[in-house]
């Protein structure tokens, strides 16, 4: 069952989280994404949720991160310039393990960089936002019914997999304002998976016992499963310790919970690959302009197909190098000079990758990547 | 893990595994009951001790500003304490002057 | 039987990491009285703290505990809030978390005057890191910084949180502890956010060059940079000037609590109150 609603991407992500069973939201104002939170505003005080404007951008996350760790589904929005300053509490939900939703409406960097042009510069950037070691979980939406849809699916990975979901929009998805078609709220809501709790006597629960591939099961605040969250190595109850055996396992599980189970986070389009003779790599507002490329060269003879990842962390690798293996010409195309080349480069066992880089604020047309796959 | 229960017949006791020996407890004693003695096995190579246990008025004080939970006084209904005096007082100003060491002990910590 | 603090305490923590006669513990144990005085249930509470020696609070106290990055205390605890408005939260910081990295937090975290206690531990330097200057570090004294006496001006963190609209604001030593704990107490039965300035010791790092080497020592320099408000009231501004008043410094019980608000924001959002207009409010700006 669908349902059809005219809006921007923007509002899309707003309406999807309080669909999904957000009830806080912390931000502050930072174009192009600052109407996640004009919309948001209006949604969750609806539902006895509360969205606030924090003092900053940090302030934003670790409100966020609290509520979170609170137990109730949270998300806050942003932009690069707000990611940069987001990081180090990003790592701290790494490390502590607290699911939340970061939309990243991605803007020309770096620094204040191009605050109201588009751009897809911040693929590496979320692959590690924060210092240290961890599986990154990120999202990205090329259409508008995904900016909907992947924020829904983000709410549930970060509760499986207990930790942040970033969820990628770019200014051109963000502000594209049109025609969408999405899941009926019956449908959401049916589909919501809670994050594991446990309900066995207090003094038998360990929040991060669990097995090596599996997330930490924190139960919400306030009910009688007293622990403890922090930023520093922890053991099973979650008290800060630095033994070896246990420091060792910590960090080696908060990459194998997502690594071992990388096919539930896993989801990618195949457009016209069937029987693709160029492989175009686009994602985001980008894929738009690739897939009516693809109209226009196949009309000319020329057997191109869009491999789209929608999951961009941990990315659809074998797939891609699947495709790679029979298919000669591949081309990256992306609106940074090369992010997502390298890590098709890397899945691929390539390096004779093709790219079509583009960093000036514009979105790339499609004459331009006909253009380019007439010179390949 | 403390010795919150009080030994038969004393006003005050401490748990000396606890006692990191910071002299805090001896200086807001009004009443010269405590003191530091020389403890080669302790970090500080000091270690509290009740030397006057007799003279102890329940105040409390030491058992409050303990940061570290190693001293304990007992309730007011559990011990007759005794009333502070003028000998007593003498003796508290005699310890800190001996820098918060028993009076028997001598030397500089 | 002495006060039994065990049930408050997570005892495989202990003894704690802190050093021999740091005020971090009396304050801990008076924290854990006033917690016993308000008849609070433990499970109904939230301890969040941040980074350096007051950091460790939280995981000494068996409470639901938050040990979050440097300086982010408040705004964590402002999540935590909001999602469960009727539980307790609990904030322990040290001055550099509350005054230097996370100052603009302490600022607006008072501003909203959200029902949050705000404990800063102030002991005058960056303990745990050996020795730097902190916002309180006290001008000419010696830090691993400025090895030649601080020039760095002074904060005086209550002054801070009155001008920026904490409805609760005092000061007090580890040296009492029994008014410590009654200060406690008040903090927490004060609706709004209450912001406490406890001044503490850190004779191992402030004292160690600063002819204060042992607990004794940086007490009662303490001491002596303290006295009551009623008295300070009364000095003439020569007078006051190298001294802290103790006590309660400000107290507003009729000013509006976030949470609060923002249930109003709910309510006329769900219909069930006219909009937020600025005849709601006394004070407007």
């Amino acid at each position: 069952m669908t349902r059809e609603i005219i809006s921007t991407g923007n509002e899309l992500a707003a309406i999807a989280a309080v669909d999904a069973g957000c009830k806080f939201f912390g931000g502050y104002p930072l174009t192009p994404s600052s109407e996640v939170m004009h919309t948001i505003s209006d949604l969750l005080p609806k539902i006895d949720g509360t969205c606030i404007q924090m003092e900053d951008e940090i302030g934003a996350i670790c409100a966020v991160i609290g509520a979170g760790m609170a137990g109730v589904r949270t998300m806050t929005g942003t932009s690069g310039p707000g990611m940069s300053l987001k990081a180090e509490n990003l790592g701290l939900a790494q490390m502590a393990e607290v699911p939340l939703v970061c939309v990243n409406v991605m803007r020309g960097g770096p620094s204040t960089g191009l605050p109201t042009r588009v751009s897809q510069g911040d693929i590496l950037q979320s692959k590690n936002p924060s210092h240290g070691d961890y599986k990154s979980i990120t999202l990205c939406a090329g259409s508008l019914s995904e900016c909907y849809t992947e924020v829904v699916r983000a709410f549930n990975i970060a509760d499986r997999f207990m930790q942040p979901v970033i969820v990628l929009l770019d200014e051109t998805i963000g502000h594209m304002h049109g025609k969408a078609m999405i899941p009926t709220k019956e449908e959401v809501k049916a589909g919501i998976v809670p994050r594991k709790t446990f309900d066995g006597p207090s003094e038998e629960y360990f929040p991060y016992e669990c097995g090596p591939t599996e997330p930490a099961v924190l139960n919400p605040m306030f009910e009688g499963y007293r622990y403890h969250f922090t930023g520093l190595h922890h053991d099973r109850k979650g008290f800060p310790t630095e033994e070896i055996e246990t420091c060792r396992k910590l960090i080696q599980r908060l990459e194998d919970k997502v690594e071992a189970h990388k096919d539930e986070i896993e989801s990618y389009e195949e457009f016209m690959m069937d029987d693709a003779e160029v492989m175009i790599v686009a994602y985001g507002s980008v894929s738009l302009a690739a897939k009516e490329s693809i109209r226009h060269l196949r009309a000319d003879g020329i057997k191109a197909g869009l491999f789209r990842p929608i999951t961009i962390w941990p990315s659809p690798a074998e797939r891609m190098k699947e495709h790679a293996d029979k298919i000669e010409k591949v081309l990256v195309v992306e609106l940074n000079i090369g992010q997502f080349h390298s890590e098709v480069q890397r899945a691929t066992s390539r390096l004779d990758i093709d790219g079509l880089f583009k960093v000036n604020g514009r979105a790339i047309s499609p004459h331009e990547i006909v253009t380019k796959v007439k010179e390949l | 893990m403390y010795q919150i229960e009080k030994p038969d017949n004393v006003p005050v006791w401490v748990n000396t595994d606890n006692c990191k020996a910071c002299d805090i407890c001896v200086s807001v004693c009004p009443s010269g009951v405590l003191g530091m003695r020389y403890e080669s096995s302790s970090t500080l190579g000091a270690m509290i001790s009740i030397d006057h246990p007799e003279a102890c008025i329940g105040c409390n004080e030491c058992e409050l500003t303990c940061p570290d939970f190693a001293i304990y006084v007992a309730e007011k209904s559990e011990y007759k304490f005794a009333k502070l005096t003028d000998d007593a007082k003498e003796r508290q100003a005699a310890i800190v002057a001996n820098n918060y060491m028993s009076l028997d002990q001598q030397g500089v910590k | 039987m002495a006060f039994n603090y065990d049930k408050y305490l997570r005892l495989e923590k202990m003894p704690t990491l802190w050093c021999w006669g740091c005020g971090d513990g009396v304050i801990l144990k008076a924290f854990i009285r006033a917690i016993v005085k308000m008849g609070w249930s433990q499970d109904d509470v939230c301890v969040v703290s941040g980074i350096g020696c007051s950091g460790r609070f939280s995981s000494y106290v068996d409470f639901n505990t938050i040990h979050t990055t440097h300086g982010r205390t408040v705004a964590y605890a402002t999540g935590v809030k909001l999602a469960f408005p009727d539980k307790h939260v609990i904030c322990v910081a040290g001055d550099g978390d509350a005054l230097a990295i996370g100052g603009n937090h302490t600022i607006h975290a008072c501003r909203r005057n959200i029902d949050i206690t705000f404990i800063v531990i102030n002991n005058f330097i960056y303990g745990l890191t050996n020795s730097q200057t902190s916002p309180t570090t006290p001008k000419g004294m010696w830090t691993v910084t400025q090895k030649i006496g601080n020039i760095d001006p002074t904060f005086d963190g209550c002054d801070l949180a009155i001008a920026s609209g904490a409805s609760f604001v005092a000061r007090e030593s580890m040296l009492e502890p029994k008014k410590l704990e009654k200060i406690f107490v008040k903090a927490f039965e004060h609706k709004g956010f209450a912001y406490l300035d406890i001044l503490s010791n850190c004779h191992i790092n402030l004292g160690r060059k600063n002819k204060m080497v042992s607990a004794m020592a940086n007490l009662e320099w303490i001491d002596s940079i303290t006295i009551s408000k009623k008295k300070y009231d009364a000095m003439s501004k020569e007078e006051q000037l190298n001294l802290f008043p103790t006590g309660v410094l400000h107290h507003d019980d009729e000013a509006d609590e976030y949470c609060d608000m923002n249930r109003e924001i709910q309510k006329a959002h769900q219909g069930l109150r006219s909009k937020i207009t600025q005849d709601d409010f006394a004070k407007k700006i």
